[in-house]
C-alpha cells in the first residue's frame, strides 16, 4: 500500500520531494540571514513581493494545470491591470486635489484594483472564447506548443497594441495613500505595500477557498484530473475552461493595479512579472497551486539574498542560473508537478 | 428507452459503426457483445455524447440525443462508465463519489444516494478516505460503477467492467449491477467476457465490424452455435 495513501499533512499537501523540504528550510534560513544584514524592514518587502509573485503564479498553475496552456501572455494581463488601475484612479486622484474627501481617499486605490480585477476577468474570457476555445474545438494534436505560440502572439499583439493605443510613456503614480509609514512590531512598512500584501493574501485566500469549498470550484479541480471523468459527471467543460482562465488574468490584473505605485503602466510592464512568474512554477512544479503560493515568497527572497549579498546586477542572473539547475537536478520542480489522472488503457 | 436506429458513427479518420440498431427497454439488462474493433466502446461513446454520429438516431425516452454534448446527456440521466474509467485520482473514494452527484441539487439527496452506494459496494465505504489513483483495479473498477450511480442515472452504461480483473473480483462486479438492476436500474453493458455476460443479462445483441449481427435472448444466444464457436470457445 502506497505510504501516501492518505492526504493529511501539510507537506504531502505541496508534494514536498526531499528537494522541496530543503529548499523551503534554505529559504527560511536566508530569510532570518537577510533580516539580520538588512533589517525587518526588507523581509517585509520580500513578503510584498513575493505575495505578487503568487498571485501571478497561482494564475499560471491554475491555466497549466487545468487546462495544460504554458501561457506566455500573462504578464499582459498583468499590464491590462496596471493601465486600468491608472485610468481609474488618477481621475478620481485628481478630482480629491481639489474636494478632498476622506471616504474617497481610502476607497479610490481598492476600486482601482476592482476595476483592474474586472477587466482583467473581461479580457480573460474574450481570450479564451475568441482564441482559445476555436483552437481545442479544431485539434488537440501538439496543443502544449500551439498554446504555448498562441499566447506568445497574443502577447505580442497586445504590447504593440498598447504601445500603438496608450502610447510608449510610462503613466504613473507617485503613491496610493497619502500616509506616513505604519510601524508594527518595529517595522516601518508603507501604507501602499501594506495594501498591496493585504490584496494579495485576500485574493490568494479567497481562490484556496474557491477552489475547496464550493462546487464549482471542485468542478475545476476534477477537470485538472480527468476531463473525460468530469463530462461523465455534468460538468460543462467549455465553462470550467473560461472561468478558469478569466480567475488567471483577472488576479493578474488585480496584481498590476496593486502595485501601480511600484511599476507604472507602460506597454511592457508585463515582462518581467511573467517571466518570475513561470521561475516560480518552474521552481515548485506544473500545476501546483500550493506549490505557486509558497514559490512565489520563496523567488523573492531568492531575489532579496541576490541583491543583498552579491550584487543588484546579478538580479536576474542569480534566478536565472537557479531555474537552469532545477531544470536539470529536479525537473518535476521541487513540490512536484500535478499533471492530469493516468488513464487505466491507453 | 433507449433506441438506436441505423448510427454510423466513428472518429474522424475511422469510421468505425456502419449501421447500428438495437433497443434497450426500462428495466432491462442488455449486453453487446462481440470482438475487439467491432465498435461496441464506439456505440457506447456515441450514446453518451462523446461522439457525435454521422447518420441515424439515438432516442432516449423518444428524444433523439444525437450531437448532444456529453456533460447534458450525463445530465438528462444516463451515466457512462467508461473502459478508462476517467476517475479523479488525486481525489478520495468519498469525493470521487459526490462528483458523481455533481448535477443532484439538494445536498441531502446526495447523501442518501450516498449511503445507498455504499451499500451496493461496501468496499467503498472501507476505503472512503482512500485517494482513487492508489487503489487496486478491482476496487477502482467498482468505484467507476458506483460514481455513475451516484448520478441516480435512468440508464447506465457500463464499459468491459470485466477487463483486467481476477474471476472473483468479476464476479462482485456483476454482483453488484445485478443488485442495482434490482432497484430499477437499466443497464447497457458492453463485454468480452461473454460466457458471464449471457449467464446475467436478459438480452444480447452481437456486434461484429460495426453491425448488429445477431441478437436475442442471453440464454438462447448460449445455446447457438456461432455464438458458441466463436465467442465461447465451444
Amino acid at each position: 500500500m502506497a505510504p501516501s495513501a492518505k492526504r493529511n499533512n501539510t507537506w504531502a499537501l505541496l508534494g514536498a520531494s526531499p528537494a522541496g523540504k530543503g529548499v523551503v528550510l534554505f529559504s527560511l534560513l536566508l530569510a532570518v540571514m537577510i533580516g539580520f544584514t538588512n533589517g525587518a524592514g526588507s523581509l517585509f518587502n520580500v513578503l510584498v513581493t513575493g505575495g505578487m509573485w503568487a498571485l501571478l503564479a497561482v494564475g499560471l498553475a491554475l491555466v497549466f494545470g487545468v487546462m495544460n496552456i504554458p501561457t506566455f501572455a500573462h504578464g499582459e494581463s498583468f499590464m491590462v491591470g496596471a493601465y486600468v488601475g491608472f485610468y481609474v484612479f488618477n481621475p478620481m486622484q485628481n478630482y480629491l486635489l481639489d474636494h478632498p474627501n476622506p471616504t474617497l481617499m481610502l476607497l479610490a486605490p481598492l476600486l482601482a484594483c476592482l476595476g483592474a480585477t474586472l477587466a482583467g476577468a473581461v479580457l480573460g474570457v474574450l481570450t479564451e472564447r475568441l482564441a482559445v476555445a476555436p483552437l481545442r474545438r479544431r485539434t488537440k494534436e501538439g496543443w502544449i506548443m500551439n498554446t504555448f505560440l498562441l499566447t506568445a502572439g497574443i502577447s505580442f499583439i497586445m504590447i504593440n497594441g498598447a504601445t500603438i493605443v496608450m502610447g510608449a510613456n510610462f503613466k504613473g503614480i507617485p503613491r496610493y495613500y497619502d500616509f506616513h509609514p505604519v510601524e508594527i512590531l518595529g517595522i516601518r512598512m508603507s501604507v501602499d505595500r501594506l495594501v498591496a500584501l493585504g490584496i494579495a493574501v485576500l485574493i490568494i485566500a479567497a481562490l484556496v477557498w474557491f477552489m475547496k469549498w464550493t462546487r464549482t470550484g471542485r468542478a475545476i479541480r476534477a477537470v485538472s484530473q480527468d476531463e473525460m471523468g468530469a463530462q461523465m459527471v455534468g460538468i460543462n467543460l467549455n465553462f470550467i475552461h473560461t472561468l478558469t482562465y478569466a480567475l488567471a488574468t483577472a488576479m493578474a490584473a488585480a496584481a498590476g493595479a496593486a502595485l501601480l505605485f511600484m511599476f507604472q503602466a507602460y506597454p511592457t510592464v508585463g515582462h518581467d512579472p511573467n517571466y518570475y512568474a513561470w521561475f516560480v512554477i518552474m521552481l515548485v512544479g506544473f500545476g501546483n497551486i500550493y506549490g505557486a503560493v509558497v514559490g512565489g515568497f520563496i523567488v523573492a527572497l531568492l531575489q532579496a539574498a541576490t541583491q543583498t549579498y552579491i550584487g543588484i546586477q546579478w538580479a536576474d542572473v542569480v534566478p536565472t542560473a537557479v531555474m537552469i539547475l532545477i531544470l536539470i537536478l529536479v525537473p518535476s520542480g521541487i513540490f512536484g508537478s500535478v499533471v492530469k489522472g493516468v488513464h487505466e488503457q491507453s | 428507452m433507449l433506441k438506436l436506429e441505423n448510427v454510423e458513427s466513428g472518429y474522424d479518420f475511422l469510421q468505425v459503426l456502419w449501421d447500428v440498431s438495437f433497443h434497450v427497454d426500462k428495466g432491462e439488462f442488455v449486453a453487446l457483445i462481440g470482438p475487439n474493433g467491432a465498435g461496441k466502446t464506439t456505440t457506447l461513446r456515441t450514446i453518451a455524447g462523446m461522439l457525435k454520429p454521422r447518420a441515424g438516431s439515438v432516442l432516449f425516452k423518444d428524444r433523439n440525443i444525437a450531437g448532444v454534448p456529453a456533460y447534458k446527456i450525463s445530465r438528462s440521466g444516463i451515466s457512462y462508465v467508461s473502459e478508462e474509467l476517467n476517475l479523479f485520482t488525486n481525489m478520495t473514494v468519498r469525493e470521487n463519489l459526490l462528483m458523481g452527484a455533481y448535477y443532484v441539487p439538494d445536498k441531502r439527496k446526495q447523501h442518501e444516494t450516498l449511503d445507498f452506494t455504499y451499500r451496493i459496494f461496501p468496499r467503498l465505504k472501507e476505503r472512503e478516505d482512500q485517494l482513487a489513483g492508489t487503489m487496486s483495479g478491482g476496487e477502482r473498477k467498482m468505484l467507476a460503477i458506483a460514481r455513475g450511480v451516484m448520478a441516480n442515472p435512468e440508464l447506465l452504461l457500463v464499459d468491459e467492467p470485466s477487463l483486467g480483473l481476477a474471476p472473483n473480483t468479476t464476479m462482485g462486479v456483476f454482483e453488484a449491477l445485478l443488485e442495482l438492476r434490482k432497484t430499477g436500474v437499466t443497464i447497457l453493458l458492453v463485454e468480452q467476457n461473454v460466457h458471464l455476460t449471457l449467464d446475467v443479462t436478459d438480452r444480447a445483441y452481437v456486434i461484429e465490424s460495426g453491425r448488429i449481427v445477431m441478437s436475442g435472448a442471453s440464454k438462447e444466444m448460449k445455446q447457438d452455435p456461432h455464438v458458441q464457436s466463436a465467442y465461447l470457445g465451444i
